[in-house]
């Protein structure tokens, strides 16, 4: 029997399967990126659980406002991974035809908005997105993640205040994992992040996000909150950030690390002793589960890399309803 | 159709595009109780109900953020901003966010939106109330940027902004909102982004201008009887182009008059057009009458703003070259 009455033993073992198809792809991505297949990452390794509890509470009618450290989010939402790996390789498939870098997803067909790598800049616009919720009268609500270090930018501080004065469906989750580039949380604020809505009038938690059932619980307390009307909510989910801030960033200048892949700590592990001992997996089960994950990564990234690049013309494309003539004559004159 | 201060035709339009579209959304700060700290938004409050017409606490990237996220959703926010001056803390949200989103997403995204803010001296505003920011967005691509000069212009290009399904810009030139009254249609109508309108033909010199400058350049224009073509850009991001170079090939003479200080202000780009396509055509050099590059001062205002007697000048200068 499962541990949570909302979750079955079905759920539990797709959370987890997904955690693991995360954090193979993570390490595939890293490896690509050390042979130039891919350009650059930002490893999500270490962050998988918090990341699959959401994805798992998350309705198909919630808008979700990522940030550019939320792969295992997008695997469970449900996100095709062919197109993830478009986006990532920025081929003739990717929706946002190679403008972005690596990890800046959009897909507005699964309700996940756009990232951009300002930090923080993207939760006003969570912000406005839960107001059109309530003007409209629509179902759902708004869920904004975001790092640690976001919570000293201006856009945060005005996106709590504006998301409490009007009282907005909103679940702001502060996936702290410690480390903002080499700056560690102590150092990025002397306050709580959990308690950082108090001054806004917005209710806050902190839960332990390496852990799935605590991530699940406080998930839900949460949700259920703004789904009853009473107001915004923020959720501080203590993890860790296994890998560098990115694919051009180094730890050992600025720390040690506290947790390593697929050391006991490692949310995953923890994750596996746990269905372990309630019996929902086995051994042999597990290593079906990573050898699979490691096979589908390999395959996928082998394949979608055989397309093509966009057409370069396509760079002058989608900035405005009609092209201006700017646009036109630079891309006469340069192609 | 009956006369009417800029004030009055932007209420107006605001009125009545929200009356047609329940989409329409206007934020900002004191724009519902107070109408406004210009009375722009008079009366929509108490018309529309606080949850359209919403009174926004004080901070500039909180309401650009605000309406951005409201855009990609299928609302069609204005937001204000007090003064132009005030905008900078929006900055990274209207030149990373709201001009670059329907590219970034490969225009899974659209952003319909339109800031209107205040810009220009002549009210003794001192520093923080006079600005011309003009250059800072015209600089970005995914914006368009529009100033009008007049109550007909304002009502047309305002209903256009909303409507073009891009974000805008929407400089409103303060010293001019209560100064000019003129008939103004009391139905909404269009005037086209990118046009810019000849208000007076003539053969020996080419006056560019736009915003708060065209009154100043018609006086001096028709107090001197100077056969010029004075040409109000009315949208400054696209420039019409071709509106200018026409003009610039019939008189080979140019200056380029704004508020905004010289250095990179829209001069500089036009000027630069013009000498790209067509410097065969000039009979003399291109002059800018511009503010000067000192931030604008409080009680030697006059100076600051192109007045007659520069703009004269200029004119002759190129006209005797």
């Amino acid at each position: 029997m499962s541990p949570l009455s909302n979750i079955s033993n079905d759920q539990l073992i797709e959370a987890y399967r997904n955690a693991v198809r995360s954090r193979t792809l993570d390490i595939k991505i890293v490896n690509s990126q050390r042979q130039g297949i891919i350009g650059f990452h930002v490893p999500s390794a270490g962050q998988e659980i918090i990341q699959v509890a959401l994805g798992m509470l998350a309705r198909r009618e919630d808008i979700i406002f990522g940030y550019y450290r939320d792969l295992a989010l997008l695997i469970q939402r449900g996100i095709p991974l062919d197109k993830i790996i478009d986006q990532l390789l920025g081929n003739k498939e990717d929706m946002q035809k190679g403008r972005q870098m690596p990890d800046h997803f959009s897909f507005k067909d699964y309700n996940f908005s756009s990232i951009q790598s300002p930090v923080g800049a993207h939760l006003p616009l969570a912000v406005g997105a839960a107001y059109m919720l309530k003007y409209k009268g629509r179902e759902g609500i708004v869920i904004a993640n975001f790092g640690d270090g976001a919570t000293s930018t201006s856009d945060f501080h005005a996106a709590m205040n504006f998301a409490g004065v009007f009282n907005l469906k909103i679940l702001f989750l502060c996936e702290n994992n410690g480390w903002a580039i080499s700056l560690p949380t102590e150092k990025q604020t002397k306050g709580e992040i959990y308690r950082k809505g108090e001054a806004y009038g917005i209710m806050g938690k902190r839960i332990d996000g390496n852990d799935l059932l605590s991530s699940i619980n406080g998930i839900t307390e949460a949700m259920n909150y703004i789904r009853d009307g009473k107001g915004p909510y923020i959720l501080e989910a203590v993890t860790y950030r296994i890998g560098p801030h990115s694919t051009s960033d180094d730890t050992k200048k600025y720390r040690v690390d506290e947790i390593t892949d697929g050391s006991e700590k490692d949310p995953i592990r923890r994750l596996e002793n746990l269905l372990l001992s309630m019996g929902i997996l086995d051994e042999g089960k597990i290593s079906q589960i990573k050898a699979d994950a490691k096979r589908e990564m390999d395959e996928i990234v082998e394949e979608r890399r055989k397309i093509g690049f966009p057409d370069r013309s396509t760079m002058f494309d989608d900035l405005y309803a009609e092209t201006l003539w700017i646009q036109d004559e630079e891309r006469r004159d340069m192609l | 159709m009956s006369s009417k201060t800029m004030v009055q035709s932007m209420n107006e339009a605001l009125y009545s595009m929200m009356a047609e579209d329940d989409d329409i959304i206007l934020l900002g700060e004191d724009i519902g109780r107070d109408g406004g700290v210009f009375r722009v938004t008079d009366g929509l409050q108490a018309k529309y109900g606080e949850n359209r017409v919403i009174d926004t606490p004080l901070n500039e990237l909180g309401i650009v953020g605000m309406a951005i996220g409201m855009a990609m959703y299928g609302l069609k926010p204005i937001a204000e901003i007090q003064f132009q001056d005030f905008i900078f803390p929006a900055f990274d949200q209207i030149v990373n966010q709201m001009a670059k989103i329907r590219y970034r997403t490969g225009n899974q995204f659209q952003v319909p939106m339109v800031i209107r803010t205040p810009y220009g001296g002549g009210v003794k505003g001192g520093l923080y109330h006079s600005q011309s920011g003009e250059s800072y967005f015209v600089h970005t691509a995914g914006l368009r940027v529009v100033t009008p000069s007049n109550p007909y212009d304002a009502k047309g290009l305002l209903v256009s902004s909303v409507r073009s399904g891009d974000p805008v810009i929407f400089l409103e030139p303060k010293r001019l909102y209560r100064s000019i009254k003129m008939e103004v249609p009391d139905s909404l109508y269009q005037i086209e982004l990118g046009k810019a309108r000849l208000l007076k033909e003539g053969r020996s010199i080419s006056v560019i201008t736009y915003g708060s400058m065209v009154p100043i350049v018609e006086n001096v224009i028709s107090k001197n009887n100077i056969d010029a073509d004075i040409l109000d850009l009315r949208t400054l991001l696209p420039m019409d182009l071709d509106a200018i170079l026409k003009s610039v090939k019939k008189t080979g003479r140019v200056i380029i008059v704004h508020e905004a200080p010289r250095t990179l202000g829209l001069g500089a780009e036009i000027s630069a057009l013009i000498s790209e396509r067509a410097i065969e055509y000039l009979l003399s050099p291109i002059m800018r009458v511009t503010g000067p590059d000192i931030p604008f001062p409080y009680v030697n205002e006059e100076i600051y703003i192109p007045d007659e007697k520069r703009i004269l000048a200029a004119i002759n200068s190129v006209i005797n070259y």
